[in-house]
């Protein structure tokens, strides 16, 4: 008989929203041992590899978050975006705006930017190497990140700081204090569609085949793209683009320190930085699960899966299970199986090119400028579960 | 048109389905299904996928 979720009290229980939780705990390694799941205090997590990766791809799984703000009983122009934007969307309605959306996306376009990373990564990294010291976060992956998505919006870079603070207010959203924080969110909604408007605006008086002029050129058909979802569809790219990278960079910096023979290995063989963003996201992604909820009742592992249930997809314990990863020891030049840091499946990032693109490029640069990285203070923490990573992170390092 | 699907790289996103429904599909076990030689008046769908496809398994010749 397969047993029901709620009352199945023999799967192992992990506290999701204690603070003080940590996704990559000897506790949450114990329960994948012995469970392919576990209960928490918002549904099933899923643990191991094999299961995210089906789990991902579940027919009778949608998207989790779309209710987040009804959920938190808030309403007004942040929950309006956030429940029409592309990552709330299911079935036809998704797959039209991906659809749309892809060109500004692709691979070619993203390559063009290259050497506009690379200039951006080498002038941040001018500014701080000669002290032999910086904070990695406020002085090269948040404005780093940040210039990056100028670049793509076309924006001129001196506006890194403002789009960095909209980006920072509107991500309270995702907080535990979403309702308190929300004059600020609804501040910060505003002006991000103020700067889509005046963007849009202006690649239609002049055309481009840019990031924006390719979303303007879909909007032709305004019953492929309507003029509020391509608006809906640009804040997005700068809400989705620039935290996670924020974070993700930092993430890599914390894992080299930690593991000083692989930074010198990256300096010394550039063409490896590649394969690190993907070792990196692997053992430390900032995006430690994605959200899925069961669209009907289905039985999965003999398990009984109501209707409704929210299920959290580990990314972090799927990268360091022992059945995927016998020798899970960070490895730049090891072969590995795909990572979920980008998620999978329908919803996979739209992104990810861009991201790694922008990533690769920096972790080259850095690992040749900057030698033997090593904490230098107080590094500050988001918790370690759901979107995390370093808010500050000193570090010291010799200059090559 | 001729077009290949690299299934060691596949990991069965379902993007190229998005972007080029009449040349890509699942089956009903899940396995993806596509037109080895479909018709070139699809060449942009099959651009599209192979662009979208974020382990870039399809190869349009
Ligand atoms: C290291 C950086 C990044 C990480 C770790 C990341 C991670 C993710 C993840 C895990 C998802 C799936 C969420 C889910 O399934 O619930 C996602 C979706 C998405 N990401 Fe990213 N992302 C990054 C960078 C970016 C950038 C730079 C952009 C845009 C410029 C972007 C745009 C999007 C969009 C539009 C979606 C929604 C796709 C859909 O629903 O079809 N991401 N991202
Ligand atoms: S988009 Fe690429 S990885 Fe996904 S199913 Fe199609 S071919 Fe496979």
């Amino acid at each position: 008989m397969p047993s029901d979720v709620q009352s199945n009290t023999s799967l192992p229980f992990l506290d999701v929203s204690d603070p003080a939780f940590s996704i990559r705990s000897q506790a949450v390694a114990k329960a994948r041992d012995g469970s392919w799941c576990a209960r928490t205090p918002y549904g099933l997590a899923v643990l191991r590899y094999d299961d995210v990766q089906k789990m991902l791809r579940h027919p009778k799984m949608r998207q989790g978050s779309y209710r987040w703000p009804s959920h938190n009983d808030v309403t007004g122009n942040f929950a309006r975006w956030w429940e029409n934007m592309l990552l709330s969307q299911e079935g036809n309605d998704h797959a039209r705006l991906r659809r749309m959306a892809n060109p500004a996306f692709s691979p070619k376009l993203i390559t063009s930017l290259k050497p506009r990373f690379e200039e951006l990564a080498n002038r941040l990294i001018d500014d701080f190497a000669p002290r032999g010291e910086c904070d990695f976060i406020a002085e090269f992956t948040e404005p780093y990140a940040t210039g990056v998505i100028c670049d793509l919006l076309g924006l001129p870079i001196e506006k890194w700081r403002d789009l960095a603070d909209i980006a920072g207010d509107m991500g309270l959203a995702l907080g535990v204090t979403f309702k308190q924080d929300l004059p600020r969110i609804e501040a910060a909604t505003q002006r991000i569609f103020a700067y889509a408007e005046e963007l849009v605006e202006h690649r239609r008086k002049e055309p481009s085949d840019d990031f924006i002029g390719t979303l303007v050129k879909a909007n032709q058909d305004r019953s492929q793209l309507s003029d509020q979802e391509l608006l809906d569809m640009i804040v997005l790219a700068i809400f989705g683009g620039i935290d996670t990278t924020r974070n993700q960079l930092g993430l890599a910096m914390v894992t080299f320190i930690e593991h000083p023979d692989q930074w010198a290995l990256l300096g010394d063989n550039p063409d490896l930085a590649r394969a690190a963003v993907e070792e990196v996201m692997r053992v430390r992604p900032t995006i430690t699960w994605v959200t899925r909820e069961a669209t009907e009742a289905f039985t999965y592992n003999d398990l009984q899966i109501p209707q409704g249930t929210t299920v959290h997809l580990f990314s972090q314990s799927a990268g360091s299970d022992p059945a995927e990863f016998p020798n899970a020891e960070f490895d730049i030049t090891a072969k590995r199986s795909p990572h979920f840091g980008f998620g999978g499946g329908t919803h996979h990032c739209l992104g990810h090119f861009i991201a790694r693109g922008d990533m690769t490029e920096a972790l080259k640069l850095l690992a040749r400028r900057l030698k033997n990285p090593r904490f230098n203070g107080n590094a500050k923490w988001l918790p370690d579960s759901g979107n995390t990573g370093a808010v500050t992170l000193p570090i010291a390092f010799d200059q090559a | 048109m001729k077009i290949k699907v690299d299934l060691d790289a596949c990991l069965q996103h379902g993007q190229c389905v998005i972007a080029a429904p009449e040349i890509f599909s699942f089956d009903d076990d899940g396995n993806l299904q596509w037109k080895a030689a479909p018709d070139e008046a699809l060449r942009d769908d099959a651009e599209a996928a192979a662009d979208a496809c974020p382990e870039q398994a399809i190869i349009v010749e």
